[in-house]
């Protein structure tokens, strides 16, 4: 199989690099006519934060992948950029390391619960743009349900692996219906926003922005459907909130432990969960001496991150042994392709002989003898090429040994003399099945 | 019938043992399959145990509150049926460990210790001490539940106040949930209590000719009540919040257990049958 691929991602190259190489989507829209009209003759382009790669089939014969990096820094000139910061990538490697990118394995953060949509909307773009052929849409079928089994199979995306989402994560262990709660963020920058967003996600009951900007407070208020608290009255508005979560760039702390023992005896000793995520840290952390105040730093929440990473890089080996299975899959289904044709002559030189011998006796019998020999010679080469059509499909799809399968392939076009006749899957699954109903119908 | 009783008296203590075992695997590894197993064990244990208490009531003609060893094999299963009920209602699998292993030790007390008593106090045959005696039990059994959900509580929040995120953090329900199940608890065995108490009210009296209403048991029992009931109105009714409600349930079941074995031990009282 000659399919090939490059790949620059986060082991390969620095964030400066991955940055200048990043794709958008009109980008790839517009890239892949170039790689259409002068290298490839089907392929998909897959780019996110991380990683930029192009995988697909070659038009020449010759694997040469310098051609494919050259069109690529071409399309997107990058200073510094070398052939050293692309991985290559050919045939069982390429599906491998497609496999491994849909589930999750080969991400900077591994488990990414991104990638897999990222993966396949790279192949849709491909699809619309008429790209994308049956190899390449087997291949990236299986990528995608490799992706989905390791999701569904393995723990492989569990776990907060970032601060802001572990720091939701430790809000769920304090309350349970979190649609009954309220949470205020205070600071409208990324980490906040992420935080924000992941409020939301969980169906936060009321959500609350702060910021000392009030704009920014406002864009970020409206992203997640949220109120505005204008800073300077933030104070006096502690009390109303279960969960505080602090993100500013202050130099100094913003909330005091005063401000906390004062917020809770208006909420008369209501549990408060205050998430500082800052650094510095916005949040006196005395105040997690105050009874029914659970407060976490950036810190305490680094120890929740590291263990669910750990975790899921001890799922990595089953996602590998999915990986594996469905390799496995693959190449049984492609190695069918091989002897596809074989088939096809096959069953179309018997197909022959029969309608000779028809044509032969057609004057000689009555209408009615003449339908039953027709059916009685269908079902009759129908039960003989049966099993070898079987037999020659199951032998490929093993895949143990191409040259084994090629020899039998031989055998039998030297047997019965048999020339090639352009190949289609679909036809032969077709006449197959005929043959099939006609015998169990027997 | 006898046999059967026998072999079930035997089978019993193994069987929960099993089912603890199940929960506490469960609980360290969250396997899929111990996860959906071991509520299977634990119904079939709890079949086989009614099972087991009905033979009883019906070889020995009356029910199995004659000795404390018959006892403790109704506070085991009491105990096992109260926890099996609040996971069906509420789905939290992860805590099973921790109220299983109550049954398991009640029950192989019993199962050590327990006679066949055929000949018993008239008194003990009538049926409305049967549903007394078990209102009692199953009270008893719901707060000794929530007070363990209770414990449950302040192990969590104070692995989260010392940022401490292991087992205890992964595996158990939110401190919300603990705190409502130890709540619901509390109200289910405050209930029954109740409903003991209406019974024992009515019935003894009449049972008994030496009843009296000063008696340390009642006593014992009707101030466990009290306790219950004041924690029950404020958290309905007040602010209480919590680590409160959680030390309310505690306290509680200590003042029930010391309650219990003060009355039953030093106290001279009607109210005991063997």
């Amino acid at each position: 199989m000659n399919l090939v691929g490059i790949s620059i991602n986060h082991k390969t190259s620095p964030l400066e690099l991955r940055e200048a190489l990043h794709f958008n989507h009109n980008e790839i829209v517009e890239f892949i006519p170039r790689l259409k009209n002068s290298l490839f003759s089907e392929g998909v382009v897959i780019s996110t934060c991380n990683r930029t790669e192009i995988f697909g089939f070659l038009k020449d014969h010759e694997i040469n992948l310098s051609p494919v990096i050259n069109e690529l820094i071409q399309f997107k000139p990058v200073k510094g950029i070398q052939q050293e910061h692309f991985l290559k990538f050919f045939s069982c490697g390429a599906v491998r390391h497609i496999f491994s990118v849909a589930s999750g394995i080969d991400s900077m953060i591994i488990g990414d619960s991104q990638i897999l949509g990222q993966v396949k909307e790279a192949f849709e773009i491909s699809e619309d743009l008429d790209f994308a052929g049956t190899s390449l849409r087997k291949i990236f079928d299986s990528a995608i349900k490799t992706g989905k089994r390791a999701i569904k199979e393995t723990k492989i995306g569990e776990g907060a692996v970032t601060v802001s989402y572990a720091a939701v994560q430790v809000v769920e262990k304090i309350f349970s219906n979190l649609d009954k709660k309220s949470a205020l963020v205070i600071g409208a920058g990324e980490t906040g926003e992420l935080a924000a967003v992941h409020l939301r996600d969980k169906n936060i009951g009321k959500l609350a922005i702060s910021n000392r900007t009030i704009e920014r407070a406002e864009k970020l208020a409206e992203k997640v459907h949220g109120e505005i608290i204008p800073y300077q009255f933030l104070k006096e508005q502690l009390h109303n909130f279960d969960i505080i979560i602090s993100a500013t760039s202050s130099d100094n702390f913003i909330i005091s432990y005063e401000d906390i023992k004062s917020a809770l005896k208006k909420r008369k000793i209501s549990p408060v969960v205050l998430m500082d995520i800052a650094v510095p840290r916005d949040i006196d952390p005395d105040v997690k001496k105050i009874e029914n105040v659970f407060y976490h730093d950036i810190d305490s929440l680094k120890i929740i991150v590291d263990q669910n990473l750990q975790r899921r890089k001890e799922q990595v080996p089953l996602v590998r042994k999915i990986i594996m299975e469905e390799m496995i899959g693959f190449f049984g289904w492609f190695n069918t392709l091989g002897v596809v044709p074989t088939i096809k002559t096959m069953r179309s030189f018997f197909e022959e002989i029969r309608n000779d011998e028809l044509e032969k006796i057609k004057n000689k019998v009555s209408k009615e003898d003449f339908i039953k020999i027709e059916d009685m010679s269908r079902r009759m080469i129908g039960r003989i090429l049966h099993n070898p059509t079987v037999k020659l499909r199951e032998f490929a799809e093993t895949g143990a040994n191409i040259k084994e399968v090629a020899a039998h392939t031989m055998i039998l076009k030297e047997l019965f003399n048999l020339g090639e006749v352009p190949s289609n899957g679909k036809e032969i699954n077709e006449e197959e099945n005929k043959a099939d109903r006609v015998n169990e119908k027997k | 019938m006898l046999q059967p009783i026998d072999s079930l008296n035997i089978l019993l203590p193994i069987l929960y043992c099993l089912v603890f075992a199940a929960y506490t695997y469960d609980f360290f590894t969250e396997k899929k399959f111990v996860s959906n197993s071991k509520r299977i064990i634990l119904f079939v244990t709890l079949i086989l145990h009614a099972l087991y208490l009905v033979s009883r009531t019906i070889e020995f003609d009356h029910p199995p509150i004659t000795s404390k060893f018959e006892i403790f094999s109704i506070i085991a299963f009491s105990i096992g049926f109260s926890y099996f009920i609040l996971e069906l209602l509420t789905d939290i699998r992860g805590t099973g460990a921790f109220i299983i292993l109550f049954s398991f030790v009640f029950q192989i007390a019993s199962s050590l210790f327990i006679e066949h008593n055929f000949v018993v106090p008239e008194v003990l045959r009538n049926r409305l001490l049967g549903l007394h005696v078990i209102n009692a039990l199953l009270g008893y059994s719901g707060i000794t539940i929530s007070a363990v959900y209770g414990l449950l509580f302040i192990l969590l929040y104070k692995n989260l106040k010392a940022n401490k995120f292991g087992l205890i953090f992964n595996r158990l329900p939110s401190l919300e949930i603990l705190e409502k199940l130890s709540y619901y608890s509390a109200v289910i065995g405050f209930v029954l209590l109740t409903i003991a108490i209406i019974i024992g009210i009515i019935w003894l009296p009449n049972a008994f000719p030496k009843f009296s209403y000063f008696d340390p048991k009642l006593i014992g029992t009707f101030f466990v009540w009290i306790v219950y009931g004041i924690g029950i109105l404020r958290k309905l009714f007040g602010n209480f919040y919590g680590k409160k409600v959680i030390l309310f349930s505690l306290i509680g079941f200590v003042i029930a257990i010391m309650s219990l074995i003060i009355t039953s031990t030093l106290g001279k009282t009607f109210h005991s049958f063997y």
